[in-house]
């Protein structure tokens, strides 16, 4: 049998395809839609940058060094981990008023069952070990100002979704 | 290669007017010739198609990077979907015109990253930054292989190559190789995913010339062979054996049509034998072996590939020289030799590391001695170009990095020039007696 150019087969990979990236779609909408809190982080944008997706910010956060409870002992190795995200008193003002910014309290490899534990996965960069949680990029339309943001003058607003996967929904000015 | 097709053109037609052959004759023969080189099935149309494809592909992936904040974001995925399933039926349905089916085929082929690019703009993705290219050529390699036209499995086989690069030598990918800090291992299935995508961009390389996908898995092999991974060596003398025999396997299993010549491998394999008369100035291992000594599975990897490469000389056609029995041998000592130099420095020190430098330059002048005899035997003009370039080069550089002096230099580029002259006078004579013997 010739498989070099038939029809049937080149349509069925094509609607393969065309079903992977609307299950994908379907999926990412699902995950996302919870009654979660949302909440806000303390960034350290690094610079923006251009690719397949667009101008992005790049974003370090300070809970990328997890300290609290656990933190230190747990860091070390590499791998998956979870982190407990709590509001402990920080505030920052933003135009919608003052905010809570919520910090890293303790981590774990094996969370209970409750709410705030947010999956991270420990990498070694530069020089150390890194917690990256999947939003360390928010991509922006080219003329949007905020790509110019300096450490410490944004935050960002998320949110822990149904696989306690932290989700970055806007990057909000500090007043 | 277009010169040697002008050049033939106008050889025939000289032919034909002075009356040796009819013009059709020199029609036909231009034309079989001219019909068989690579690429012949494309016309400039279908190099120009895929050229457009590409431009608008490229073009499509930028506007929607722009980032239409405006558009809300099940909007952008539904014009998404739609675009995607409208360009890949129309390459199916224009299939049989090629002016169109090979822009269309481009465009295909992009729209995957630009669904990974567009779903990370609106969902605000970020991580692993090789998993969205192994996705890509996922996605990709199907229709490249079930296309009858080779350009969307050219790309999709160079984009392997660049995620296996790009990704077994990164510090953070589900392809890292390399150690992320001093003793940190990467999990064996990084290797398994790492093969398989060796595998895959080697069998989606159209066509039967595999000299090229060979090239790239040896090279990449070597890379991580050097790199801080799994199987890093460090001495000297196991990185010349193994860098040696990938080199003699390339040569080897290479497979080119009958009528080509081994071309980059051959290019290659020279360059390390060249790189190996710098050892004349080896002064012990202590630069290479500081980030470590050899793994175990490097040293027997190194073994492996030599007991592999020698296996292949011995039973393989050479292709270190112009096919034919006659060069056989001198092409199968001359890359045995090639690796087996490499045992000298097991005991290295900076004498038996001069062995070594020394084994090469002889290499090297023997390969170029032997391409000028069989070139003149076979009139193969550039074999004989490629011999003398060889001893050439060799020998413009040992003037320079041995005798450092210019009144010596001088001298030793005098004694050469007299003897590239008795040698060109040698060639000629036996070209004329070549041209007797066949006139008789």
């Amino acid at each position: 049998m010739n498989w070099k150019g038939n029809p049937n087969y080149l349509r069925l990979v094509l609607g393969t395809q065309v079903l992977f990236f609307a299950a994908w779609g379907g999926w990412l909408f699902a995950s996302r839609n919870t009654d979660s809190p949302e909440f806000y982080l303390a960034t350290e944008p690094v610079d923006p940058r251009d690719l397949f997706s667009g101008t992005y910010v790049a974003l370090n956060y300070e809970i990328s060094s997890p300290r609290g409870g656990d933190c230190p002992r747990r860091t070390r190795d590499l791998g998956r981990l979870f982190v407990k995200l709590e509001d402990k008193g920080k505030k920052a003002v933003t135009a919608a008023g003052e905010v809570p910014v919520y910090e890293a309290v303790d981590c774990h490899a094996n969370p209970p069952q409750e709410p705030g534990w947010a999956k991270a996965e420990m990498i070694y960069r530069f020089g150390g070990p890194v917690a990256m949680y999947g939003i360390e990029r928010f991509y922006l339309n080219e003329n949007d100002p905020r790509k110019d943001a300096r450490s410490g003058s944004v935050l960002a607003k998320v949110k822990i979704d149904r696989n306690r996967s932290l989700v970055l929904l806007d990057l909000v000015e500090k007043i | 290669m277009a010169s040697y097709y002008k050049k033939l053109r106008a050889d025939l037609e000289a032919s034909a007017g002075a009356g040796i052959i009819t013009p059709e004759q020199a029609a036909a023969v231009y034309d079989r010739v001219y019909g068989a080189r690579p690429f012949a099935a494309f016309r400039a149309a279908h190099w120009i198609g895929a050229a457009a494809g590409l431009f608008v592909a490229l073009g499509v992936i930028l506007i929607v990077a722009s980032n239409w904040d405006k558009i809300d974001a099940p909007t952008k995925m539904f014009a998404f979907l739609l675009l995607f399933a409208g360009a890949g039926e129309a390459a199916v349905r224009l299939d049989g015109k090629p002016a169109a089916a090979v822009p269309l085929e481009m465009v295909w082929f992009f729209m995957p990253i630009l669904g990974i690019g567009l779903y990370a703009q609106i969902f605000n993705l970020s991580g692993d930054p090789v998993k969205p290219y192994l996705v890509w050529a996922a996605l990709a390699a199907p229709a490249a292989l079930l296309s009858r036209r080779p350009f969307s499995a050219y790309l999709c086989s160079a984009l392997l190559f660049f995620t296996l690069y790009s990704g077994t030598l990164s510090s953070n990918s589900i392809l890292t190789l390399t150690a992320a800090r001093l003793a940190d291992e990467q999990p064996l299935w990084h290797w398994a995913l790492a093969l398989a995508v060796l595998a895959g961009g080697t069998a989606v390389f159209p066509g039967r010339k595999l000299s090229l996908p060979l090239g790239a898995s040896v090279v990449w092999l070597f890379v991580m062979l050097l790199a801080d991974t799994a199987i890093k060596i460090r001495s000297s003398a196991l990185i010349l054996l193994s860098g040696m025999s990938l080199a003699a396997l390339w040569l080897t299993w290479g497979s080119e049509p009958e009528d080509d010549k081994a071309g980059l491998a051959l290019k290659t394999w020279l360059g390390a034998v060249y790189l190996t008369t710098f050892f004349w100035h080896y002064k012990g291992d202590e630069y290479v072996n500081r980030s470590g000594a050899d793994t175990a599975a490097g040293g027997a990897l190194a073994w492996l590939l030599f007991a592999g490469a020698l296996l292949s000389v011995v039973f393989r056609p050479q292709r270190l020289l112009p096919a034919g029995a006659r060069d056989e041998l001198a092409g199968k000592v001359l890359l045995t030799a090639s690796m087996l130099c490499s045992f000298l420095l097991f005991d290295a020190n900076e004498a038996t590391a001069k062995a070594v430098a020394v084994t090469a330059n002889l290499l090297l002048a023997a390969f170029g001695t032997v391409s000028i005899m069989s070139g003149t035997r076979d009139s193969d003009e550039k074999q004989i170009n490629l011999g003398v370039a060889v001893l050439t080069i060799l020998a413009v550089t040992r003037f320079i990095d041995i005798f450092g002096s210019m009144l010596r230099s001088g001298m030793a580029f005098i004694v050469t020039g007299l003897a590239f002259g008795a040698l060109a006078y040698f060639v000629n004579k036996g070209r004329k007696a070549l041209i007797e013997s066949v006139k008789k």
